[in-house]
């Protein structure tokens, strides 16, 4: 049985994908490849796959992580072609090779975040003076219940940057095994304090990192 | 761009995967290489449309043309249709993102009685007129319907320009040739319209006049011109050297039946007197193991499926089903596929054979016994005894199955009150002999599920003469089965009779019913076989509004001599088979199916082909 890691990017029409969609789309997509995908061994055999982290619906990503296992080595390189011959629009896969850190070892993500509105000038004092404050709370759901929790500490922003459609900035976010937070939350909470609406925001995966600060990829 | 506007919105919608398109197997063509533009509709949702094997077959069919493009259209939810209103965002089609209008033809796929207020919904929101008189002379778009529904095109006759009959694979791309000669002339609708006239299985409602009795019956149906008095279906001749497609749209979001389908035979032989499929899809053709087996594999092979299913009006019906099964189970076992068997009867399956189905069969035992006794049985030409019945169910006890669905119908034509007392009594017996099995599943009891519908007499069939049953009738019917049931290991269900009411009529109305659609779907009415959106109040101030009583279509029994509003179109099957099958009813006799005998039901006579050697 040898391990393999992909990496692929999901982007245009493929961000409607929803997560256990994708996971589905992606079974089937190795039966089209051909590669000798490992089957588990239980009752009810299936290929192995998993993901390192969900992404959520309509958000794009540079840097999506997919695991499976095959049962005869085959070439990095074909793995990447293979995939990519069966993939629909949106879904790319950059490269394939053997895991060294594990999934475990993710600490957050880098998202790049650009929000549309008519008066971007304002949305961009606004959110700035947002980011200020004291402490950022949102209600989050977890596995028991709605709580609420406390984003300041975790978020990371970089710094604003402003054009005639678009506020744009990158923010690093906890993700991972233990705590999962969505750049949406941030929105979301923002999108409560001003009385004008935000048109469209386009949120994108850029990278991921590990709990040492390295990039995990 | 249409696209940007979209995926502003899509975030904010239900499934949003439905609205983008995108998805493996959907063809991309150039368009500005492509001369003709067919825009394939399904009036219900993207779950329930992408279930539908015609629209693969046909959207392969025409896209194997170079120079013709077929898309996919869904009718939107609600929530994204009001999203879609308050935009200005027209109906568009899925694989270019395109308006609808700019196509050259906009076909609806009719399935079913209760979806006709979507196809106006759908030509609304696609800014087409729903009327066919109100589109003017510009040539495009045609606006075209096909499907078991239409076999009667009378209820939707005013909202199409042609009405095709019958099965699609040959007359859908003679009617695009045709369309495409006269889009390179510069023609006017009405020219083209003359002329697709006269093209076999092309119904052109607009260049027939009705005329009615002062009883409200049909007195004639004219035809204008050189309009043919009768039109006459298509159907496949060869299901061997008929398309099939190799590759299917497979959808990101879950449908219904997300599965490989492969058609396995076309017809039926057993002329079950109420069952509309049975007679409108004769000839019986079946299609040979070699080629479903190979089909089979290559669209295993290009989808990625892991779930197969044998598609068909009675699959247990093919000549060489055990050697089919067997060599599909071989395949589908070694490469972790699932074979689905719907439809099937297991009771003359060998030994070996049942072995194997044991492994593959996971889904619930069904039966459609229809009647609870067997004068009714006979009645309807449902050939299944008692015996047949409980011998399968025993079969399925000791394979370890514990549950059983029964399917009945209510109101059939000559019913007495025994009969529905027997259905309370056929369950019985099978749940007495559950208990007499010494290896039956350890430890659990038996549940026998009883789903009775409202018989609903259909066009082209026997019963195309006969009454359906009133509401009052219904429910003392279902009021008399409930008190016959004595134990609870019997759980009876039953489909909405005001349903089974509108089915009757928009599937034996003629062209005064139009006004009653549209009034309906102005009044709001959509979807309206889905139970939460079904406004059968709406439909009833519609009926009034439009002076037409429900009662005259579906509560009264038609003379044999009667002119019926689809008498012009021909299935093959004569009425005088019909009034003959109808007449053998009344006396509780059976017709034998159509491999022990032919029954001359007109096929043969009209197309000159033998169904069995």
């Amino acid at each position: 049985m040898i391990k393999v890691r992909t990496v692929f990017r999901k982007t245009g029409r493929a961000k409607y994908i929803s997560h256990l969609d994708l996971n589905r789309f992606m079974l089937r997509a190795f039966r089209r490849t051909g590669l000798p995908i490992w089957y588990t061994e239980g009752y009810n055999p299936h290929p192995y796959i998993a993901f390192a982290l969900a992404l959520s619906l309509g958000y794009e990503s540079d840097c999506e992580i997919m695991d499976f296992n095959l049962n005869s080595e085959v070439d990095f390189d074909e793995i990447v072609s293979k995939l990519n011959a069966v993939m629909p629009e949106g879904i790319e896969f950059i490269s394939a090779f053997a895991p060294v850190n594990k999934i475990t070892a993710i600490a957050r993500s880098e998202f790049s975040v650009k929000m549309f509105c008519d008066d971007t000038q304002k949305l961009m004092k606004d959110f700035s003076d947002f980011l200020q404050r004291d402490s950022i709370i949102v209600e989050k759901k977890t596995k028991k219940g709605m709580s609420e929790i406390d984003l300041k500490p975790s978020v990371e922003t970089s710094e604003l940057v402003c054009d005639d459609s678009c506020v744009s900035f990158n923010v690093i976010l906890p993700a991972g095994t233990q705590t999962n937070y969505n750049p949406s939350l941030l929105i979301d909470a923002f999108k409560n304090v001003i009385n004008y609406p935000i048109d469209m925001v386009k949120i994108c995966r850029n990278s991921i990192i590990s709990d040492n600060g390295e990039k995990f990829l | 761009m249409l696209k940007d506007k979209i995926e502003k919105y899509l975030l904010s919608v239900q499934k949003p995967s439905r609205y983008i398109g995108g998805e493996c197997g959907s063809v991309i063509k150039d368009k500005s290489k492509v001369d003709v533009r067919f825009a394939f509709c399904f009036p219900d949702s993207y779950d329930i449309g992408m279930s539908h094997l015609g629209m693969k077959i046909l959207y392969s069919l025409i896209n194997e043309r170079e120079n013709y493009w077929c898309e996919r259209v869904f009718a939107p939810w609600e929530d994204f249709e009001a999203i879609m209103r308050e935009n200005d965002i027209p109906l568009y089609a899925l694989e270019s993102l395109d308006p609808v209008k700019e196509f050259d033809f906009v076909g609806f796929t009719m399935q079913y009685e209760l979806s006709y207020t979507n196809v106006l919904n759908m030509l609304d929101l696609a800014g087409i007129p729903v009327w066919a008189k109100d589109r003017g002379e510009e040539l495009s778009p045609i606006v075209v319907a096909g499907g078991p529904c239409v076999c009667n095109p009378e209820p939707l006759a005013d909202f199409f320009d042609i009405i095709i009959l019958g099965e699609g694979e040959e007359v859908n791309l003679e009617i695009m040739d045709l369309y495409h000669e006269f889009k390179r002339k510069g023609a006017k609708r009405s020219e083209f319209l003359r002329a697709v006239s006269q093209i076999k299985g092309a119904y052109v409602p607009s260049l027939y006049d009705v005329e009615y009795n002062a009883d409200n019956t049909v007195k004639a149906v004219v035809p204008k011109g050189n309009a043919p008095a009768v039109v006459t279906k298509r159907y496949i001749k060869d299901m061997d050297s008929v398309y099939y497609p190799e590759n299917f749209v497979v959808p990101f979001t879950d449908i219904v039946h997300n599965r490989v389908s492969v058609e396995v035979l076309r017809g039926c032989i057993r002329g079950c007197r109420f069952c509309q499929a049975g007679f409108i899809y004769r000839p019986f053709r079946e299609k040979s193991t070699l080629n479903i087996c190979k089909q089979s594999k290559v669209l295993c092979e290009n989808t990625g499926y892991d779930e197969l299913s044998l598609c068909s009006l009675s699959t247990s019906d093919h000549s060489d089903i055990n050697n089919m099964l067997s060599n599909l189970i071989d395949y589908t076992e070694g490469e972790h596929i699932n074979l689905a068997l719907p439809s099937l009867r297991i009771d003359n399956f060998s030994e070996e054979l049942l072995e194997k189905v044991k492994k593959v069969r996971k889904s619930g035992l069904t039966f459609a016994p229809e009647a609870g006794t067997q004068r009714l049985r006979d009645v309807i030409n449902k050939n299944v005894t008692e015996e047949e019945i409980m011998n399968t169910c025993r079969i399925a006890f000791e394979g370890g199955y514990s549950t059983v669905k029964l399917y009945f119908m209510m109101g059939l034509p000559t019913e007495t009150d025994e009969d529905i007392v027997g259905i309370a009594e056929l369950a019985q017996r099978i749940v007495d002999m559950y208990y007499t099995i010494e290896n039956r599943p350890k430890g659990r009891g038996v549940q026998v599920s009883i789903s009775t519908a409202t018989f609903v007499p259909k066009p082209f069939t026997p019963f195309q003469f006969e009454a359906q049953d009133t509401k009052e009738e219904i429910e003392r019917k279902q009021k008399l089965l409930i008190d016959s049931i004595k134990t609870k290991k019997i759980k009876v269900s039953w489909h909405n009779s005001d349903v089974s009411l509108l089915e009757a009529v928009l599937a034996k109305g003629d062209r005064r019913l139009s006004e009653v659609i549209f009034a309906a779907w102005k009044k709001g009415c959509k979807f309206d076989s889905w139970g939460e959106h079904f406004k059968f109040d709406k439909w009833v101030e519609a009926f009034e509004e439009c002076g037409i009583s429900p009662a005259f279509y579906a509560h009264r029994f038609r003379e044999y001599d009667e002119i019926l509003p689809w008498d012009h179109i021909n299935y093959y099957v004569s009425k005088n088979f019909l009034i003959n099958e109808d007449k053998t009813a009344r006396m509780a006799k059976t017709t034998p199916n159509c491999r022990q005998k032919c029954s001359a039901c007109g096929v043969v006579k009209e197309t000159g082909v033998r169904c069995f050697d």
